[in-house]
């Protein structure tokens, strides 16, 4: 052994300098004291009447102190349970996880190669997937249930058709404060009770403010019941550079900065010390199409410098990877999918999601969620970095086999090689073997692996009780509205 | 900010797999293995020199001890500059630390015809088509063959393939040879287009590519084209192909030690011969698949190794040749872009110097031009990361957020309409909205490459016209020479 010796275990990987945060932050402070952001909530409203912040119509704006008090309530940890009983989420610093988009109003069909509404099945078949595929780590539903009997309620049957897929923790959209509540309730049921719940939460509620500088009422009402409920939440910014925020990335990080602190603020007020997490869909608006670009490479590099400062934050992240601007599952998809997800893997934000996003966020591919699988081992495996201990620096053995010798035969490679990356779509036959094989390209056997998954994989199902109890809240739900 | 002091920034992403102990190991491990495990040098005029030098010799081993090893890497340049013949100053190739170009590679056997798409042996004519592709492309800092050339006499393959693609392209070339003839032949050519010996010695114009073999062994032609290029100053590579598992240890810190212990070899002869010439070292670093007894060139290692191997480089202030933009698929295809994206986006971030096989298809053994235009993109992409996040009051733009205020938009900003321009446009990924893409007859990213690339090939106007008559004329006349002496060689090359 030697002393003072510093090894990485990782890669290390950052954007922005400490003083380059600082100023971002400082920036962001400033638009909150000199602009401020409207809040469309009474009872929000009211909470910032009573307090240091100054209040003008829906405006308001917030002293410095008050940001800087408020962060100090946030947890640096918070630990999720699926209903597999599995405390498996872990969010904390550098501790990165995967897991889906939600809400695609289209779905890619296998059948027709037509994009088509999504419906309940594909949910529950997105989540299957997803329950299968060990390297996604939360499911978000990736797909919108779009022949819900009513849109009023149709998170409640989307929650009902993620369980039935997957077992894993969750990220959850809600239609408002009583969407969310009803989706509280189910997941008490499930994790047996309030408290329990609130020690392993099931799910974390999405909530987002819409850029620039905007708190709807359904999303304020969203956030102080998981603030009331200690729900894990995160509040979202999906600004585009160029339209809704600056078209610079600082200028961006800077705007939905403030929104964040905004709402750290405002859910401190309420109950502090809730697990809130920061978040961010950090990307531009690409001028000649009019799109809200999912591949530009602007939302790696930004997506990554928000998870730097949410890091000297200390809060959590939520980010963006795995997704694509191309319509289909072609070279483009693989190219800025397989990017981004590097990028927001070396940032190390803690959940990284919109693994499998097609056409710009609208389209929802079962084959693209399998495809991942295999980019986000090849990621995780970059990420492992290089071992330098003795065994592995393996100078006796180099000194061994000499100039000219080789390492096929040796007990040591046959130590080693299982290390290394075991692909399980990548193709790396022969060209012989290959074409003896059926000339199979990537999308051959990407198709066949969901298929085989489609049709062979179990969900671990819903105990018929519990089952029953979570079909009555989402029936009452549709009474209510119907 | 103007008056804010004790600021520093990050002007690109910090990147980094080892830290400066395991630097230090690694570097250690190379001492310690050219000391004592020494090398195998096949040629007794290069082991003369290491003699000469202070090294121990045993037959054709050689042992270095640090002395010699300091010494060398004493001498090497800092920075070394390497010339567009036409004098296009934008193309010009500035070789220090962490400054990356990318480029093709060398010598596939096969080649995906570019009309029909089918996989056949590289032609003479495949030389032209890369050249011009690539000095068309605006991203491929140097260029390589992605071939062997086969439909020329037998041993000449080299020579045509430099005289045909310093001609179509400007962007200085990469080239390699059998042998020290086929090194001069090159040499003359590059000194025709520099317009003489001492204007190539100001402004070199094209870097040589040789390697040893792992592990441990430089043969003959290798050291002997080394050495020749440390005589007349040619910037060179000496890089090997490790094989994690097969050739070198399968831990990749063993892996690196070899494979920077042989380049060593390479750089200590250059550098006894003329101190201060340009050697890059690194390689195709990657492991052999034990399942298809591949070497892989799509593998998460290959990017992991090279990243690291760079930082070992680098800490030994040599320039770094590394390996991205390739894959174990026969076709292009999903799996070629998702192994291209990785190993372009790792070596980007590695900062490595030149990185090479931007095309290279099927594990290696067959160059793919339309392979390479995709590349070209995803480098595009990955120097938007590179470039970082410029932090300043413009940027940050606080005034722009208060005009613009909560719920408004800025679509119309002045701010907006300045920086806007500054956003990466595609030129191959696609960002229309479903409708539109439809209506334009749902095109697949292949379907646009092969576009791009078959208007560049019919339609790219290339450097061709530009060439001196003079060193035409020249490069036609070493071609004749070289086909002499072949003759007068080929009895020679049959025992």
């Amino acid at each position: 052994m030697k002393m003072n010796q510093t090894i990485n275990k990782s890669t290390r990987f950052r954007v922005l300098s400490e003083d380059q945060i600082e100023q971002i932050f400082y920036s962001a402070l400033e638009i909150l004291e000199r602009t401020g952001g409207n809040v469309y909530h009474e009872g929000a409203l009211e909470l910032f009447k009573n307090s240091n912040a100054v209040v003008r119509g829906n405006n308001v704006r917030i002293p410095t102190t008050m940001v800087e008090e408020a962060l100090n309530f946030y947890p640096r940890k918070i630990t999720l349970k699926g209903r597999n009983g599995k405390r498996s989420l872990h969010l904390q610093k550098d501790t990165v996880t995967f897991g889906t988009g939600s809400d695609l109003p289209f779905t890619y069909d296998r059948e027709t190669g037509e994009r088509r509404r999504t419906v309940y099945n594909d949910i529950r078949n997105a989540g299957r997937l997803v329950d299968a595929l060990s390297h996604y780590d939360f499911f978000m539903s990736h797909g919108i249930v779009g022949d819900a009997p009513n849109p009023q309620t149709y998170d409640r049957h989307q929650f009902m058709a993620m369980l039935e897929g997957c077992t894993k923790p969750m990220v959850l959209t809600s239609v408002d404060g009583e969407g969310l509540e009803d989706l509280w309730r189910m997941g008490c049921l499930i994790q047996g009770g309030e408290e329990e719940f609130r020690l392993n939460p099931l799910f974390v509620a999405y909530i987002e403010p819409i850029s620039p500088l905007k708190n709807d009422r359904t999303a304020v009402e969203k956030m102080l019941f998981a603030a009331e409920k200690n729900i894990p939440a995160m509040y979202t910014p999906c600004p585009s550079s160029g339209a809704t925020a600056p078209a610079t990335i600082a200028g961006m990080l800077v705007q939905s900065l403030a929104e964040t602190l905004l709402a750290i603020v405002m859910c401190h007020l309420k109950s502090p010390g809730m697990p809130l997490i920061m978040g961010g869909v950090t990307t531009l608006l690409d001028m000649r199409m009019s799109t809200y670009s999912y591949g530009a490479p602007e939302l790696s590099l930004a997506s990554a410098a928000n998870t730097d400062i949410s890091k000297w934050l200390n809060l959590l992240m939520f980010s963006t990877g795995g997704c694509t601007d191309a319509k289909i599952l072609d070279e483009q998809a693989a190219a800025e999918q397989m990017m981004n997800l590097f990028y927001s893997y070396l940032s190390g934000a803690n959940l990284i999601h919109d693994v499998g996003y097609i056409d710009h966020g609208t389209n929802a591919s079962l084959e693209s969620l399998v495809l991942n699988q295999e980019m986000m081992g090849m990621v995780k495996q970059f990420g492992k970095g290089i071992n330098t201990d003795d065994d592995h620096l393996a100078l006796g053995l180099i000194e061994k086999q000499g100039p000219g010798g080789e390492y096929v035969t040796t007990d040591h490679t046959f130590d080693h090689w299982k290390e290394w990356y075991m692909p399980e779509l990548q193709d790396r036959s022969d060209y012989e073997t290959w074409k003896k094989n059926g000339s199979k390209s990537m999308s051959d056997r990407i198709n066949e692996k969901t298929q085989d998954l489609l049709d062979n994989y179990q969900t671990e199902p819903i105990d018929d009780k519990l089952k029953e109890e979570l079909h009555k809240i989402v029936e009452d739900a549709d009474k209510r509205h119907s | 900010m103007s008056n804010r002091t004790n600021y520093t920034i990050q002007e690109s992403p910090h990147f980094e797999i080892l830290s400066e102990n395991q630097k230090e190991r690694i570097f250690n491990g190379m001492m310690r293995t050219l000391q004592y495990t020494g090398a195998n040098v096949h040629h007794e005029g290069a082991r003369e020199l290491f003699k000469k030098a202070g090294c121990k010799i045993d037959g054709i081993r050689v042992y270095f001890p640090p002395e010699v090893i300091l010494q060398a890497l004493s001498t090497v340049p800092p920075v070394t500059e390497i010339f567009p013949w036409d004098g296009d100053e934008s193309k010009k190739i500035t070789v220090e630390k962490k400054r990356s170009y990318f480029g093709p590679g060398p010598t596939p056997p096969n080649f995906i015809d570019t009309e029909t798409l089918e996989r056949r042996p590289y032609l003479r004519k495949d030389a032209t088509i890369v050249a011009r592709v690539c000095d068309a492309l605006p991203n491929m800092g140097y260029v390589q063959s992605l071939g062997s050339i086969s439909d020329v006499t037998n041993g000449l393959a080299d020579v045509y393939e430099f005289a045909d693609m310093v001609r179509n392209t400007t962007t200085p070339i990469m080239s390699w040879s059998f042998t020290r003839e086929g090194c001069r032949d090159i040499h003359r050519m590059a000194i025709a287009m520099a317009g003489g010996e001492e204007e190539f010695r100001q402004r070199p114009n094209y870097i040589f590519y040789g390697e040893p073999i792992s592990p441990l062994v430089s043969d003959f032609h290798a050291i002997d084209k080394a050495m020749y290029c440390a005589e007349h100053r040619i910037p060179q590579v000496y890089s090997p192909c490790a094989i994690g598992g097969g050739t070198v240890p399968a831990s990749h810190a063993g892996q690196i030690v070899v494979a920077l212990s042989e380049s060593m070899v390479g750089v200590i002869a250059a550098q006894l011969i003329n101190p201060g010439t340009c050697v890059i070292i690194g390689g195709v670093q990657s492991i052999l698949d034990m399942r298809y007894s591949i070497y892989s060139y799509g593998a998460p290692e290959l990017s992991l190794l090279s990243a690291a191997l760079t930082e070992v480089v680098h800490y030994c202030g040599l320039p770094m040749y590394s390996t991205s933009g390739c894959t174990d698929t026969k076709k292009m295809d999903v799996q070629s872009a998702m192994e291209a994206s990785l190993s372009i986006n790792a070596a980007m971030m590695s900062g490595a110097n030149f990185v090479h096989d931007n095309g290279y298809t099927e594990s290696g053994l067959t160059g793919d031009i339309f392979q390479t235009v995709m590349d070209d993109e995803i480098i595009a992409m990955a120097r938007i990361v590179e470039n970082g996040v410029e932090v300043s009051d413009e940027t940050m733009a606080v005034d722009q957020i208060n005009n613009v205020g909560p719920g408004g938009h800025y679509l119309y900003e002045d701010h907006t309409m300045k920086w806007f321009r500054a956003h990466w446009m595609p030129t191959l990924m696609d960002r229309n909205s479903y409708e539109n893409w439809e209506a334009q007859g749902r095109k697949t990213m292949k379907d646009r490459i092969l576009e791009k690339t078959r208007d560049l090939i019919s339609n790219y106007e290339g450097p061709r016209d530009k060439v001196p008559e003079k060193a035409d004329r020249e490069i036609e006349r070493i071609l004749q020479e070289a086909e002499e002496r072949i003759k007068k060689e080929q009895p020679k090359k049959q025992d």
